[in-house]
């Protein structure tokens, strides 16, 4: 398989407590200058992203990716898949700052699918996911997928 | 005290056929922003991917790490310039993370500098959870 690469880079101007930075795609430039600071990473985000927001996008569309690939391997596409991923961040003690935990939520639009097969997929896509595995490696990840009805 | 961030994804169809957007985020600082299997391992064509994500969420998080690290023995930064390029191997996973900073830091010397540029690399919290990536490499010099 090819290897894929992808950048990001960012601008940080001056110390933790006031300074503040501006994140930006290189590779696809989908999106740029993005402001963040320490206050809006860990009080009120106040319209400004975080690294573990970033987290949770790529988290979300990963989960997402995997489980639209194991639904149509299974013979039954996800007409439609809602995922919703929160990531936490937490104050350990001795440790700092931790990401501590990546939860999942999914619901699924799947004609055909039934309870079984839709299981089967989501574990499937669990461990499918390249994120999943690197989180699990020091936190936890949850998945709560279920089918909705069309 | 625990901080929460959270993202919502919706995707329609199969994973080769289907597309995805990045609906929302809890911050509303971007989105939405779509994404596609095609983009994410082939020509970007101006959608992000997961793994684009996760550069961002490193190259963001080790400038923080690092400024305070700097801060804490007196030489704040005046300024980080900050690179994370994340290598994929579809069905492999993730392989690689290569951070790249150049840091214009007032009254510090290279072998000092350097001691905080690993120390940030190690500590910063997407550093953490990103520790089993078989390879993190980082760059770091002085301007």
């Amino acid at each position: 398989m090819p290897r894929i690469v992808r950048e990001a880079d960012v601008v940080w101007e001056g110390n933790i407590a006031r300074g503040s930075g501006r994140i930006s795609a290189v590779t696809s430039r989908a999106f740029t200058d993005l402001a963040y600071s320490l206050p809006a990473r860990i009080g009120a985000a106040e319209g400004k992203t975080s690294p573990e927001e970033l987290l949770a996008a790529a988290h979300g569309g990963c989960f997402a990716m995997s489980l639209a690939g194991e639904l149509a391997g299974a013979g039954t596409p996800a007409e439609r898949l809602d995922v919703r991923c929160t990531i936490t961040m937490d104050e350990v003690e001795g440790r700092g700052h931790l990401i501590v935990d990546s939860a999942l939520v999914a619901r699924a639009v799947a004609p055909g699918a039934d309870q079984e097969g839709f299981a089967k997929a989501v574990t499937a896509a669990d461990e499918g996911c390249p994120l999943t595995t690197l989180i699990k490696a020091s936190a936890t990840v949850t998945v709560d997928a279920r089918l909705k009805e069309e | 005290m625990a901080t929460d961030r959270t993202a919502e994804v919706t995707w329609h169809g199969s994973l080769m056929e289907g597309s995805g957007t990045i609906d929302r985020v809890g911050s509303g600082a971007f989105a939405p922003l779509d994404v596609t299997w095609a983009s994410r391992a082939e020509d970007p064509s101006g959608r992000t991917s997961p793994e684009e994500l996760i550069a961002a969420a490193h190259a963001a998080c080790y400038s923080m790490a690092l400024s305070h690290g700097l801060a804490q023995d007196g030489t704040p930064p005046d300024e980080l310039r900050t690179s994370a390029t994340v290598t994929f191997v579809p069905g492999t996973g993730i392989t690689k993370v290569a951070l790249t900073v150049r840091a214009r830091v007032p009254g510090l010397d290279e072998s000092a500098f350097s001691a905080k540029a690993e120390a940030a690399k190690s500590g910063c919290p997407v550093s953490k959870a990103l520790a089993s990536v078989p390879e993190i490499t980082l760059d770091a010099a002085l301007v």
